[in-house]
């Protein structure tokens, strides 16, 4: 049996506070700024709100990075 | 769960909006829109043009109703744009407004990306994230708490002073507070003033 | 001032100063110290007996006259004061700091107003709705000594040329110097402690116009030579432009360049002011018998204090933050508190009028709804859970909750839904209404559905 190795295509989470780097995101995205496709992002109200559970949690559904931006 | 206590299954609509093209140029909405109506709960998918015009709006008030829905997932522009316009449309049809959830496929997904797979896949899962989540979502209600009749006013120069008299002529209490013996502040000091130079106090 | 004094909606605490605030819009609770002023305010008639009768009279230096004029220990601060109630500064008077005096000031009150036992006193308000109006003070840089500020008698600030302009002033309206001459030239620096990086940065944006008016005030009283020195005009403003157009028809000489410095002449006691003509291209020296500094505006003393109260910031100047540069300028990130004046940049008399009149439209459009709506994607404590450990309490960025019979209680008013204390509860105790772990979790899994074994892209 053989397969054809694939490049490496991490899937990463994004939990992105609603008052700053979501919003940043948003702006990335007014400004046509390009970034690879690998991010799905979660809106938190405020990175604060995001529990080492939480993080865990997410590598345990299949992430391969977390990243809490505040 | 109903009142009952017992589970219910909820009846979910999505909404895949094209944003003229701003999003349909990029991501693949109708193959959205296919892999949103196979997802547990959802009884309901359209793709819209604008979704957040008065027809656009009309359509999910109507489907609320006729199609007796009882959660509404939206896929279109940042939430930070429309979210309180699309709780009023919940609302206008008796839907508690917190049974919405959007999803940002343009600012987050086609204004970021180049058009194909990449981006329509990481469109479906974001639809598939807040059809997950809107499952859980519950009716929530704004609390009203009185307010008190009455302003305070810190420092009694011109600005503390103006706005007192305001406050005061519409016929509320003002409480002006100066920390100095007297009110009038650095106005009280000044001579004439300009252009007119009239007299300051 | 006057209509301000007299409204019957105004209760007037002069001499207070705001030293709690609990509570949140709609609902703030306020306590005011009010400084004992050793005069029973009801019973003053404002006649000035005491003022005549106090044995330091005219011997301490006036903050009304900015130090140009003296007054008592007794005082009013001026004849116009509001309200119009004597005062007894108990950093100079004798019986206060000394204990001892023959107190010819209570002998001489008739009204018998005069009480040295009187205590500060607490006044808790309930208010709705709050202005911050804290006005400015102008600047005192250390950096001001090169133009000879504090040092020479001759070098003052705007505010002592304007006392010493008003009729009602410590020289009756004549502009002279310290010793009494009227001065044959007066010059006027600009942007004194603005607009420079080792003072502060910004534009203090009311110097190049009240520079203006001085000068011509100037030049009327003393019909001698008036210089400004200036880096350049601004006359942004109705009517401004045309203003300072007048000054120059009228005769007022305007040099483009900033002085090096200001030194006194030992020969003819004058003061040389040294700088540079950048339109010539040339060094000037000139002899000045009064220099004016048109020193910048810079927060009053207390307004970071004041803003911690309110939970209201302050920018890197230290004038208090608005909600907004441009859609919301009138707004603080404290719901209910709203701001006027130059406590929130430097602005003219018309800016600040607009303004203050602005954040009172603001005000009575908050006081007029009666009742607030308080979004429920707010935090929520489960008392069965809830150890009572207080990690929330000191996660809670918005002090909104508290520890009530040894559980923890949000305050939905004051609660923003943030969920930080949901986050670092770690008995899972709180509920952030909306974005649960529930929900959240059940998303994060809506990710991974479409093909969970694969990649994303």
């Amino acid at each position: 049996m053989t397969t054809t190795p694939e490049p490496f295509e991490p899937r990463i989470v994004g939990f992105l506070c609603n008052w700053c780097s979501y919003a940043g995101a948003d702006a990335a995205g007014t400004s046509r700024l390009k970034y690879a496709p690998n991010l799905r992002i979660v809106r938190v109200m405020c990175s604060g709100r995001v529990s080492p559970e939480l993080v865990v949690r997410t590598f345990r559904e299949g992430a391969d990075g977390v990243m809490v931006l505040g | 769960m109903n009142r009952m206590g017992e589970y219910r299954k909820p009846r979910i609509g999505v909404y895949i909006c094209q944003c003229g093209s701003n999003i349909a140029a990029t991501v693949d909405t109708e193959a959205v829109a296919e892999f949103a109506s196979r997802l547990d709960g959802v009884v309901l998918t359209r793709v819209n043009k604008y979704t957040c015009s008065d027809p656009g709006q009309a359509t999910i008030r109507k489907d609320i109703q006729e199609q007796k829905l009882d959660r509404v997932v939206i896929a279109a522009c940042t939430p930070r744009m429309h979210e309180p316009t699309f709780r009023r449309t919940l609302e206008s049809a008796g839907l508690n407004p917190y049974y919405l959830e959007m999803t940002n496929i343009r600012e987050q997904v086609s204004w970021v990306h180049p058009a194909g797979e990449a981006a329509t896949h990481k469109a479906m899962d974001l639809v598939a994230a807040a059809v997950e989540r809107v499952h859980l979502h519950r009716a929530l209600y704004p609390r009203k708490s009185p307010i008190e009749p009455a302003a305070l006013v810190v420092g009694a120069g011109i600005a503390g002073i103006q706005a007192a008299l305001d406050i005061a002529d519409a016929g509320y209490q003002v409480y002006l507070v100066e920390r100095e013996p007297t009110i009038g502040g650095k106005m009280a000091q000044l001579d004439k003033t300009f252009p007119t130079l009239d007299c300051a106090t | 001032m006057m209509d301000a004094g007299r409204h019957p909606n105004i209760r007037l605490l002069s001499y207070s100063e705001v030293v709690e605030v609990h509570g949140y819009v709609g609902n703030f609770q306020v306590r005011v110290k009010q400084k004992p002023r050793y005069v029973d305010i009801e019973r003053c008639t404002g006649c000035g007996a005491c003022v005549e009768a106090c044995v330091w009279k005219d011997r301490v230096y006036s903050e009304y006259e900015a130090g140009l004029g003296l007054r008592g220990a007794a005082y009013i601060p001026f004849a116009q004061a509001v309200p119009m109630k004597a005062v007894i500064d108990p950093n100079s008077c004798l019986f206060l700091t000394r204990g001892k005096c023959s107190q010819k000031c209570v002998q001489a009150c008739e009204a018998r107003a005069i009480h040295f036992d009187q205590k500060e006193e607490f006044i808790d308000l309930k208010v709705g709705a709050v202005v911050l109006a804290t006005g400015y003070e102008l600047t005192d840089h250390p950096s001001l000594a090169r133009y000879g500020y504090g040092l020479y008698d001759n070098v003052i600030d705007g505010i002592q040329f304007e006392r010493l302009s008003s009729a009602a002033g410590p020289t009756g309206g004549r502009i002279v110097t310290r010793d009494g001459r009227v001065p044959e030239t007066v010059v006027f620096l600009h942007c004194i402690g603005s607009r420079d990086e080792d003072a502060h940065e910004y534009c203090s944006r009311i110097c190049c116009m009240y520079g203006a008016k001085q000068a011509h005030l100037a030049l009327e009283k003393t019909g001698g030579r008036v210089y400004q020195f200036y880096i350049d005009m601004r006359t942004a403003g109705k009517g401004y432009e045309e203003f300072y157009k007048r000054m120059q028809h009228e005769g007022v000489r305007y040099i483009r360049g900033k002085v090096a410095e200001v030194v006194p002449d030992a020969e003819n006691g004058k003061l040389l002011v040294r700088g540079e003509d950048t339109l010539l291209g040339r060094y000037v020296e000139i002899p000045a018998d009064l220099v004016v500094l048109l020193t910048a505006i810079k927060p009053a003393e207390g307004s970071r204090e004041l803003g911690k109260l309110f939970g209201v910031a302050v920018d890197k100047d230290g004038f208090f933050a608005e909600a907004h540069p441009k859609l919301r300028p009138v707004d603080t990130t404290t719901d209910g508190v709203f701001l006027a004046g130059c406590c929130q940049s430097p602005k003219d008399i018309p800016d600040t009028v607009a303004q203050a009149s602005g954040a009172a439209a603001k005000a009575i459009v908050l006081l007029s709804k009666r009742e607030i709506e308080i979004d429920p994607t707010v935090a929520e404590v489960d008392r069965d859970k809830c150890s009572g450990c207080g990690e929330c309490i000191l996660a809670c960025p918005y002090h909104a909750i508290e520890r009530v019979e040894g559980k923890a209680q949000v305050n939905i008013a004051l609660c923003k839904g943030c969920g930080t204390c949901v986050g670092a509860c770690l008995a899972k105790a709180i509920i952030g209404h909306h974005f649960t772990d529930e929900e959240l979790i059940a998303q994060i899994e809506g990710i991974f559905e479409r093909e969970p074994e694969y990649s994303f892209p």
